[in-house]
């Protein structure tokens, strides 16, 4: 693996955030419409007395580390299909350039960007809901990394199949996740769902991530099970992420879909 | 080493491909010496983009082997890339960013050291440096088809795979950009793989000549032996334009 290779997908990137004002949009404007309008919602809860004040944190916190996990996998998936719109990737991987070193460039330059909307959204909630997400952040970092990879799977996933299938998959990139959100427990706790749909909730690390989220900001401390078990599946999915994209890659190669993808 | 003790800097041997039922490319062997530039030719569908593309490592082989640099692709996919370039009309760039940037970005890829200096170089010599900051999407086909030139030979590469390099451009530019292709290979002493169907072309710039018709390697010589071995008669020059035809008209024939 070459560092400057790995730049290199970096700077290309960057040149385009720079033009493309699609990604800025991404980047800053959907995290501000989120909060604002769940921020809103939650006064009007609180207001009412039908929310205790507790869980305004709960709500505000799920909705600022699901936009984080939303748009780290959206953007790996859109990362991709800017080569396949552009016809790029033939000119790319016809360099040196590995599938590692180009997976790794993209982590780096969707974790800025999620780190940059997870920021705004942090400071919003701050300034207008007056829920500080910055007292918490150091027991909430490991869970922003368990789901930080997890992302980087689902992203992978669905490269997987953008390479294989091409870009008539390419709605995945803004869709899976809502799939997974009503199982990840993002706003309520694992209990909230019927006893048949729980294992399926806890083999996804998003679950471990919301579960852990809630009982720091419930006073409880950090859960080291949660974020264990989050790691440990995340190391799964991982595996399975980078066997089925190598799977589809070599397949794509092998019937001559790198050259026709558009 | 070839029989005339010059590098063979590409040995494709026996090269198969197959998708489902249709062979595309049909147990193709040829080389390429150092400083060498052999034409890749035949009618549409002959298979000569396929080949180019196994070269590159876009399209896995059914059978057969190639090596570049007396190294094989499959274990030594970096080494060799680091010193091929590879362009085709038919592939393009992200199309917001300007000319600079995206050859910015090949110049780290490649870790060309001047990169910016490499960079003037290269548009100047391939007359596009007023088109430096122009976002790609604002160009035309033959601007767009000079500025792969440029990206081809941002490392300097000693094997240049070039896929219809003049397709898009007039006759003019496509002559200029010729001569400027023969000069950088000579100074350099790059080796070139060309495919082209403009035979005028495949006769000025090229030592050798393959011809392939159905995947299958047809004829191969300079041009003026094989444009005697297929017309079956002497000529004093030659006449790839007539093979061209007579080829095509073979294997249109036979498809039909």
């Amino acid at each position: 693996m070459r560092l400057h290779r790995i730049e290199a997908v970096i700077l290309r990137h960057m040149y385009e955030l720079r033009h493309n004002t699609n990604h800025l949009i991404n980047m800053l404007y959907f995290p501000v419409v989120n909060i604002v309008m769940w921020g809103f919602i939650t006064i009007y809860l609180t207001n009412h007395q039908r929310l205790q004040p507790g869980l305004t944190s709960s709500l505000l916190g799920g909705v600022v580390l699901w936009g984080f996990f939303y748009g780290f996998q959206r953007d790996m998936g859109q990362g991709f299909l800017e080569e396949v719109w552009t016809r790029n990737l033939v000119s790319l991987f016809s360099t040196p350039l590995s599938v590692s070193e180009y997976i790794n460039a993209l982590v780096c330059v969707n974790l800025i960007k999620a780190l940059i909307g997870l920021a705004l959204e942090s400071g919003i909630a701050l300034l207008c809901y007056h829920f500080n997400i910055f007292p918490w952040l150091v027991e909430f970092i490991p869970f922003i990394a368990v789901l930080m990879f997890f992302g980087l799977s689902v992203g992978v996933v669905i490269t997987s199949l953008i390479v294989r299938y091409g870009s008539r998959l390419e709605s995945l990139a803004w869709s899976f996740a809502g799939v997974l959100m009503p199982f990840s427990c993002v706003f309520y706790p694992l209990k909230t769902l019927p006893v048949f749909l729980r294992p399926f909730a806890l083999a996804l690390p998003t679950t471990q991530s919301f579960e852990g989220m809630r009982q720091v900001l419930a006073g409880q401390g950090f859960s080291v099970v949660d974020f264990q078990w989050g790691l440990t599946l995340d190391a799964a999915y991982i595996a399975l992420a980078i066997l089925l994209f190598r799977r589809m890659f070599e397949s794509a190669r092998s019937r001559g879909l790198l050259i026709k993808m558009e | 080493m070839s029989a005339h003790d010059v590098p063979i800097l590409l040995e494709v041997r026996h090269l198969t491909k197959t998708f489902r039922n249709f062979r595309a490319v049909d147990d193709v062997s040829f080389c390429v010496d150092k400083g060498e530039i052999v034409g890749l030719v035949g009618p549409n569908g002959a298979g000569k983009s396929t080949v180019v593309h196994m070269l590159a490592g876009l399209i896995t082989p059914s059978a057969g082997t190639f090596s570049m640099f007396g190294k094989s692709l499959n274990t030594h996919r970096e080494q060799i890339l680091q010193r091929l370039n590879f362009t085709s009309p038919y592939v393009a760039f992200p199309a917001r960013l300007t000319v600079r940037e995206n050859l910015a970005v090949y110049a780290r890829l490649y870790n060309v050291s001047d990169p910016m200096d490499k960079i003037a170089d290269l548009l100047d010599r391939f007359d596009v440096r007023k088109l430096a900051n122009k976002p790609i999407s604002r160009l035309s086909s033959g601007e767009t088809a000079r500025v792969a030139l440029c990206k081809a030979f941002l490392n300097d590469p000693e094997l240049l795979v070039l896929d219809e390099p003049t397709v898009y451009l007039d006759p003019l530019i496509a002559l200029e950009v010729r001569d400027v292709l023969l000069d950088l290979q000579r100074s350099r002493g790059t080796s070139i793989l060309y495919t082209s169907h403009n035979m005028a072309e495949v006769e000025r710039m090229c030592n050798r000549v393959v011809f392939l018709s159905h995947g299958r390697v047809t004829a191969t010589g300079s041009p003026i032996e094989v444009t005697r071995a297929i017309l079956a008669e002497h000529r004093d020059e030659p006449a790839l334009e007539e093979v061209f035809i007579r080829i095509a008209r073979r294997q249109r024939d036979a498809t039909s």
